[in-house]
């Protein structure tokens, strides 16, 4: 069994995932899974009746028809020739998501100043070319910037100043 | 030992000054909602007040999730040092400790309870075309029909919700609840005749029952309401006892100093006492309360908590 | 007839109305002071469309305060602003970066930014003001002679009814998709499921939160919106080394050229009568108007074949449909006092600080206020026109920066906005894993555009069909019974539009299959 189409093959599996995942976790684990394990390992919600629909019904019903799309991807790859999955370029991929993480967990302990520049050096780090006179300049320009139109401009309140500072001059 | 004096001195000295000058940094007034709804608009009125009275920046933070707890969690679990507030209202001190099956704090142990800032009344609105035209017609056409009225209600667990749970434990009938999401998608079906009746609060109803597009029978205080003294109350109409506002005031965490408390309580019973707040919270349906003090205002959380806790077991509504 | 230019009168004297106004202790007379207060709106509604993530709502009730202070009609006039200039600015993020600023903006992401990579970004921003022009002083006009007919029409609109309109709505948004039309409805059912993360609202059960907090409310349209096409965008471009020399070099002309005005005018008509009529509905009405005037183009249109490739219709509909949809998503307001989306509700808190109840006494008791507003979204549109059609120059010279100064901007834009939703850091969490989940997806050939359509769809199509059967008291057959003919009609449509979609795929396996076996 020869994959024909890569897209299709993986595409296929990541439906027929999410399908059972939302089945499981809508419908909870069978009963003798539970027995096995000793505790019900996920509670479910109400199935209902199709005429009285409990919360389980609609997702159930729902990623049982993903996962049957999702097996009818995977059938495809098989028959029908597809692209390749291009490479996946997992540096541009972990210093975006880097960067936008450190920037929400460090505002409130770092400020927005500071947090913006870490999360302008961390995403300009991720991409081609790097020039730390530039980036510095760059981070700085925005982090005022931010400053003026979030903070001044639209009063979103977010901390300017890092925690360790008792009383900022800026608010 | 002059230098440990010097060391101790420098140490106490910010705490010190914290504690007399109150406030010397700005304010924080959670609003646990997403902004725009009606407890939002009323903390960022309050907010531009105590602005100018205390003299400190009064930054209003959204912090929506879990029907309000998110966000008084936040308070009640953080410094207790004056400078965070958060709106706390009926459904995070009274409803949801029942409605929820945990809730991460405790109404009354954790906060400390300011003011009491807006009391709205609900108003039974039934649609036009039912043939009940006072609320004796309607228990008597809700007894006819058992479980062929709808009621709407603005979601699962809301004031709306309970109120009409009550109203059909105390008149012994039986009406199929239909929760949606606001009471603006209910107020429509409402109007278009596809439910028969809802509880809802004033503010939202009252343009609908004044251009007639829905007709009010009661309010659900005891008292009558200002806006439509001819309305009577359901505690005259014959359920006895029957009082359910929707209300929401501003409350710290619990170990908040006894001096901030007071101050805080004066300064924003001195807003509401301002016309202009006054008349905008009045507009929003709002009679001022009777409660004022931060110990009357704990004492009335209790009551309602006690209420609440007992009407949600009883109608078996439950948020997961 | 004449007692409606008789009342538009009476509106655009109210809004050019010159007034003494006092401040900073001047007091300057004769300043067209309710003009001023719509440039103002105007100006900071297309700032914040602009800048993804920030929204009108959290914008309008932050300035509500600042309200108090102005007439009602200054206060309503400058909030309306805010509110269409948010439109007009979510459609240039939409297209010169790819990021939808509103949630009706998304389809015009499809074409609008595949025309910006083509080098034609000036076409496409001034197609998408253009139309949303067009589209506005029509559905102004919609207003001002048929609010309360329309409101009726908006009343029979049921869950039923509802329900069916979104089932036609998910089928359109397979259309939508230019590729593998199993995998469109894959990932639209894959929204749907997202979509219901959070509490039901017809039992109050908390689905698929984990025991995390923060997901009661469920996912935020923004979160996922940045996340699966901002975030995923970046890295999709930092890949390529080449990539922005394809947009540097070929900058094109300004201005839609002649062949250009030939095909945008039909598209600007149906959007515009689409989105009048789809905006009208409370809940999803300018949403659904964008795409379906995307579908609907694309059905009609001999230049299908150009549709997600960068096809000037694709931007012209739903600009118009969208901004159409935004003037007549007022009509509920003004006419029966419930707000239609979350913006309409901030407007009656607006009113109802001032004092004013909405509803239809509005226009009777305070004319001027009613007719100021009508005539204050002509003016409006007029403006953000006149604001936006030389800025494109402006825009055009920002896509010339280098990438590299480029995208971290937009990556701290898009954090603080996702931020701002609840000031706290698990949505821009959620928006890595959806930029993670997006760029997965384009890798392996699926489209985000039909996931979000279904993602916001699906919660609403559930609520209303649970709705709807928990009032018929459990009869399915209420959603095709002859006693609610529109439910039947969008059904209908429905399984129609879907055999229309499935016929050409059919007949091609039908090809292959005969090729095959000769």
């Amino acid at each position: 069994m020869k994959i024909k189409s890569q897209q299709d093959w993986w595409a296929g599996w990541m439906f027929v995932a999410f399908g059972v995942f939302f089945i499981l976790f809508a419908l909870g684990t069978p009963e003798f899974i539970d027995r096995i394990v000793g505790t019900k390992l996920i509670g479910g919600y109400q199935m209902g009746s199709s005429v009285r629909m409990g919360p389980a019904y609609f997702p159930v019903v729902l990623g049982g028809m993903l996962a049957a799309l999702g097996l009818i991807v995977l059938l495809d790859s098989i028959v029908e020739e597809g692209p390749e999955v291009a490479t996946f370029h997992f540096r541009p991929l972990i210093f975006i998501a880097i960067s936008s993480l450190a920037f929400a967990y460090l505002l409130k302990p770092l400020g927005l100043v500071l947090a913006s520049i870490v999360l302008i050096f961390i995403s300009a780090y991720g991409g081609h070319e790097f020039k730390w006179k530039e980036v510095a300049i760059m981070s700085v320009v925005l982090a005022v910037f931010s400053v003026l139109v979030f903070v001044k401009g639209l009063a979103l309140p977010f901390p300017v100043c890092p925690d360790f500072i008792e009383v900022c001059p800026i608010r | 030992m002059l230098r440990l004096l010097l060391l101790a001195a420098l140490a106490a000295g910010p705490t010190l000054a914290t504690a007399q000058v109150w406030p010397s940094k700005p304010l924080r007034l959670v609003a646990p909602y997403a902004a725009g709804g009606p407890i939002d608009i009323s903390a960022r009125l309050l907010a531009a007040k105590l602005q100018d009275s205390l003299g400190q920046p009064v930054v209003v933070e959204n912090r929506p999730g879990a029907g309000g707890n998110i966000g008084v969690d936040l308070i009640a679990k953080g410094p207790a040092d004056g400078y965070s507030l958060v709106m706390s209202a009926i459904a995070t001190l009274a409803i949801n400790p029942s409605l929820y099956p945990s809730l991460p704090y405790d109404p009354l142990k954790d906060l400390r309870h300011v003011t009491l800032l807006v009391q709205v009344p609900n108003v039974l609105i039934v649609t036009n075309d039912l043939p009940a035209k006072n609320v004796r017609e309607l228990i008597a056409l809700a007894k006819q029909r058992p479980g062929k009225l709808d009621f709407g209600s603005g979601s699962n667990g809301s004031t709306g919700h309970l109120a009409g749970e009550m109203f059909k434990m105390m008149t012994g009938t039986y009406m199929v609840h239909i929760p949606y999401k606001g009471s603006a998608p209910a107020l429509a079906d409402m109007m278009a005749g596809r439910i028969h009746l809802m509880f809802d609060n004033l503010a939202s109803a009252l343009p609908s029952i004044r251009s007639e597009k829905v007709r009010a029978l009661a309010t659900t205080t005891l008292k009558r309401s200002s806006f439509l003294p001819e309305l009577p109350t359901l505690d005259e109409a014959g359920l006895k006892g029957f009082d359910m506002t929707t209300w929401w005031g501003v409350s710290v965490a619990a170990k908040t100093p006894q001096p901030v408390v007071d101050r805080l309580s004066a300064e924003i019973l001195k807003a509401m006492d301002a016309p202009d707040f006054k008349d905008r919270l009045r507009n929003m349906g709002s009679e001022a309360p009777a409660i004022r003090t931060p110990d009357q205002f704990a004492s009335f959380v209790a009551s309602e908590l006690k209420t609440y806790t007992e009407l949600v077991k009883r109608s078996g509504a439950k948020a997961d | 007839m004449e007692g409606i230019f008789g009342n538009l009168a009476i509106g655009f004297i109210e809004v050019f109305k010159l007034q003494p106004v006092t401040m900073w202790g001047m007091t300057l007379q004769h300043v067209p002071f309710n003009i001023l207060m719509c440039l103002i709106g105007c100006l900071l509604g297309t700032l914040i469309g602009v800048l993804p993530g920030i929204g009108p709502v959290a914008t309008i009730a932050m300035l509500l305060p600042v309200t108090f202070n102005l007439s009602p009609i200054a206060a309503l006039i400058m909030l309306a602003g805010i509110y269409y200039g948010a439109q007009y600015g979510g459609s240039t993020t939409a297209i010169l970066v790819n990021i939808p600023g509103e949630s009706s903006s998304v389809v015009t992401c499809l074409d609008g930014y595949q025309m910006a990579r083509q080098g034609r970004a000036g076409p496409a921003l001034a197609t998408a003001a253009i139309g949303s022009f067009f589209a506005g002083c029509v559905s102004t006009l919609v207003v001002a002679m048929f609010a309360p007919p329309l409101a009726e029409v908006a009343l029979k609109f049921g869950p039923a009814e509802y329900f069916s309109l979104m089932v036609l709505g998910l089928v359109a948004a397979v259309v939508l998709a230019h590729g593998s039309i199993i995998k469109a409805i894959a990932m639209v059912i894959l929204g749907l499921l997202l979509g219901l993360v959070g509490t039901d609202v017809n039992s109050g059960v908390l689905r698929f939160a984990f025991g995390i907090s923060e997901l009661a409310d469920g996912i935020g349209f923004v979160t996922v919106a940045m996340g699966m096409f901002g975030i995923c965008e970046i890295i999709a471009n930092l890949e390529q080394k080449e990539h922005r020399e394809i947009f540097t070099s070929s900058v094109g002309k300004l201005m839609p050229s002649k062949e250009d005005w030939k095909r945008m005018w039909k598209p600007i008509l149906r959007g515009t009568f689409l989105g009048s009529a789809l905006g009208i509905l409370p809940g999803g009405g300018a949403l659904l108007a964008s795409f379906g005037a995307y579908t609907l183009e694309k059905k009609v249109s001999k230049y299908s074949h150009e549709f997600g490739k960068g096809a000037i219709e694709g931007v012209a509909a739903p600009e118009s449909a969208n901004n159409a949809g935004a003037q007549t998503s007022f009509i509920p307001l003004l006419t029966l006092g419930i707000p239609s989306n979350a913006v309409m509700a901030l407007m009656i808190g607006a009113m109802m600080i001032q004092g004013i109840a909405p509803g239809p006494q509005v226009m009777t008791e305070r004319p001027q206020l009613f007719w100021g507003m009508i005539a204050s979204m002509w003016v409006g549109n007029l403006m953000l026109v006149i604001l936006n059609l030389p800025m494109i120059g402006m825009w055009i010279k920002l896509l010339t920066v280098p990438y590299r100064y480029l995208y971290p901007s937009i990556l701290l834009f898009m954090a603080i906005g996702v931020f701002s939703i609840s000031n706290q850091p698990f949505d821009c969490f959620l928006m890595a894993c959806f930029g993670l989940l997006g760029y997965v997806c384009v890798k392996l050939g699926c489209e985000p555009a039909p996931m979000i359509l279904g993602f916001i769809l699906g919660p609403l199509m559930e609520e209303n069909l649970r709705r709807a059967m928990l009032l018929s008291r459990g009869d399915p057959w209420v959603f095709i019974s002859p006693s609610k003919p529109i439910s039947m009609g969008f059904l209908i449509a429905a399984v129609a539009l879907l055999a229309i979609i499935a016929a050409p795929a059919l007949r091609k396996k039908r090809e292959e299959v005969f090729v095959e076996e000769t």
